[in-house]
């Protein structure tokens, strides 16, 4: 019982996010990987954010077979104790914002996560992104997922259902991501730290009392020099595809 | 005859020179009351430090899920899921502190792990001394000598309690015993057991006073969620917001409090790189990760677990209120403040006890103490747990400890049987 009520909410969540998307029709940036999702995702929104451009992210975890379609239609799950009553309330309010809601988003920013084969497929039936980042490859789920190369595969889906238009944004200092270029029929701009064929390169990164200074070298050789107020490689990642959308999208 | 007595005597002898280190190490004096709590049917536990919650379901059903997946049989690295990690880094950064989840933050077995392991990292032989207050956290002072070093005390100050007033630090105190040989001050904020929250201010002197002696700031924040008066509307500022100290905080939290997961065994620590870096090395040795379903239910917890602490926040506030009622009928034996922050309410004695009660359990210390004596009457005379103010340092003694962590009912009935026994 539980399980069919359970396909039952997926397919219904699936249709409206479907009915909504193609309504409001948003520019989708979809950021995919096993790590550092969540600061890439912010650190795009924060620009789009600051160029009072309208867009809006997955709330928390939100981002598989539920929480993905949630994410497109702005919901997140109340508090309502009743599992039943929760779940009306928020068919209710999905229907409504699928049918009614205004042309407002312009820019979806969606982190999509995976954890068994095939996952990817069905994501891909709720929505088809125009510009996907990849961020990295590692075993998140050795239950479902024998090798690195088998979650590579699905996210090969992801860069060849990109349209001749769109784009993706690849790590390249992740040897597995960099070898999906072959399935892209769109552009491909990459990214990294390691990698001196990257595209936009960050280097010279020195951590300061109060985060990192780094200079990015440009497809176009420009060096310039950023300051971030954040520790860890990750965040230099994160401000590399911020600038790639910055410059190649917006 | 004669010679085998002395045989064994010498035996006996030759093991306790093993034990030369852990021979002025006690074990906690809240195990001590509630081991002699257990013998005694229908007794009622105001002492224990727990909240009365079952951790929340959503944290419960990952845990099975994960064990379900088969992914808690193997270790994780020693910092802990890097999933779990990312999810600590986002929250941190909420609450304005900014930590490389890689390199910087490691999750622990509890609290206490974290705080074994900085220490043993960082005192040395000739910085081997460690400065917390009293009262404070009971077994930190243990945690000091487990870890080689001498906890040395610094008072805090009692409040006047007929103005509102709140339990202050005595910076002269602190200026006259910090030194070359400090190798850090440790303090748990929100404290334990007076729920005092130290102040902006306080916390920046204390820093101050810290970097003149190149010592570390140890901020034990395992209580940090429950706030009560004006001042929870606002988050709590901590010292590893401040990014020039990153490289002198090392901040523990704790999952057992703010989402119910005592028994879980499962928090985490967070510093600059350079410190971290060694103390994961000591984690390592300890333990060589936090257990891996806790880390599953960790993350749970930190993705879905905010509803379940604000309505803990609120009962606890409830409690509190029910907790300080049962107080004001006892004006004649306890004078007390309401406590702002954390689940205890640390009243000070104004009675002597009916009875002198020796147990052979009990140091000499103890059974002088007055806060054990009050402690020991209620236990043995209303049946009620309370802690001897005594386990929190020498400005504990003469108040006890009780806890609104623990059930309403609990509190209602133990506090009535406190009024009655004391009331006779």
């Amino acid at each position: 019982m539980i399980k069919i009520a359970k396909k039952f909410i997926r397919w219904k969540l699936k249709i409206f996010a479907k009915a909504y998307l193609s309504r409001v029709k948003p520019l989708v940036i979809v950021i995919a990987g096993t790590t550092n999702r969540y600061w890439i995702k912010e650190a795009i929104l924060q620009s789009l954010n600051n160029k009072k451009l309208s867009a809006r992210g997955n709330k928390k975890n939100f981002n598989a077979e539920i929480g993905l379609p949630l994410s497109i239609l702005g919901l997140q799950p109340n508090n309502e104790k009743s599992k039943l009553t929760r779940w009306i309330k928020i068919l209710g309010k999905a229907l409504a914002i699928a049918v009614f809601a205004k042309n407002k988003t312009k820019y979806l920013v969606l982190e999509m996560a995976i954890d068994r084969p095939h996952d990817m497929k069905y994501l891909l039936s709720i929505v088809r992104p125009q510009i996907v980042v990849l961020t990295s490859i590692t075993l998140i789920y050795p239950e479902n997922f024998s090798s690195l190369d088998l979650i590579a595969k699905e996210y090969s889906k992801l860069i060849s259902s990109l349209p001749k238009t769109g784009k993706a944004i690849l790590n390249a200092d992740d040897e597995r991501i960099i070898l999906l270029k072959e399935s892209a029929a769109s552009e491909v701009i990459t990214y990294g730290i390691n990698n001196q064929k990257a595209d936009y390169l960050a280097k010279d990164i020195i951590k300061v009392a109060d985060g990192q200074e780094f200079k990015i070298q440009t497809p176009e050789m420009e060096i310039r020099t950023l300051k971030i107020k954040r520790f860890g490689l990750h965040h230099i990642c994160a401000s590399l595809v911020e600038q790639i959308i910055l410059e190649k999208i917006i | 005859m004669d010679a085998r007595a002395n045989g064994r005597r010498r035996a006996w002898q030759r093991v306790k020179s093993m034990f030369q280190r852990t021979q002025n190490i006690n074990l906690s004096p809240i195990k001590t009351i509630e081991l002699l709590a257990s013998k005694i049917p229908d007794v009622i536990s105001l002492a224990q430090g727990i909240p009365s919650f079952d951790t929340p379901e959503i944290v419960k059903r990952a845990a099975i899920k994960a064990l379900n997946r088969g992914v808690v049989a193997k270790y994780s690295l020693a910092y802990g899921l890097y999933e779990l990690r990312e999810a600590i880094e986002q929250k941190l950064a909420e609450d304005g502190m900014y930590y490389d989840f890689e390199k910087e933050i490691i999750a622990i077995a509890g609290s206490i792990e974290g705080i074994t392991a900085s220490l043993i990292s960082i005192i040395e032989p000739e910085k081997n001394e460690v400065i917390i207050f009293s009262p404070d956290y009971t077994s930190y002072s243990e945690a000091i000598k487990v870890a080689g070093g001498k906890p040395v005390f610094v008072n805090l100050t009692e409040p006047a309690y007929s103005q509102r007033d709140d339990w202050k630090i005595d910076f002269n105190d602190l200026k006259a015993k910090i030194n070359s040989r400090t190798a850090a001050i440790m303090f748990s904020n929100p404290n334990n057991p007076t729920g005092a929250i130290f102040t902006k201010d306080d916390l920046l002197k204390i820093a101050e006073l810290a970097a003149g002696a190149n010592a570390l700031l140890i901020s034990d924040e395992v209580y940090k969620d429950f706030l009560y008066a004006e001042i929870g509307k606002e988050k709590m500022f901590s010292l590893a917001q401040i990014p020039e100290l990153r490289k002198k905080v090392i901040r523990i939290f704790s999952f057992s409090k703010a989402y119910s997961m005592a028994g879980w065994r499962i928090g985490f620590l967070h510093s600059d790189e350079e410190n971290i870096n060694e103390i994961l090395k000591v984690h390592d040795s300890l333990v060589t990760c936090a257990p891996v379903i806790a880390q599953h239910a960790a993350m749970a917890a930190l993705d879905f677990g905010g509803e379940e602490i604000i309505k803990f926040v609120n009962e606890f506030k409830n409690r509190r209120e029910i907790m300080l009622n049962y107080l004001s009928e006892l004006s004649d034996f306890f004078e007390c403040q309401s406590p702002l922050g954390s689940y205890y309410v640390f009243p000070k004695i104004k009675f002597k006890p009916k009875h002198k009660i020796v147990l052979d359990v009990l140091t000499q210390r103890q059974i002088d103490s007055p806060s054990w004596q009050v402690a020991l009457d209620l236990l043995y005379g209303a049946k009620v747990a309370v802690v001897p103010g005594q386990a929190f340092g020498p400005a504990g003694e003469n108040h006890i400890r009780l806890s609104f962590g623990r059930s309403r009912k609990d509190i209602e009935q133990g506090m009535a049987r406190i009024i009655k026994y004391l009331k006779q």
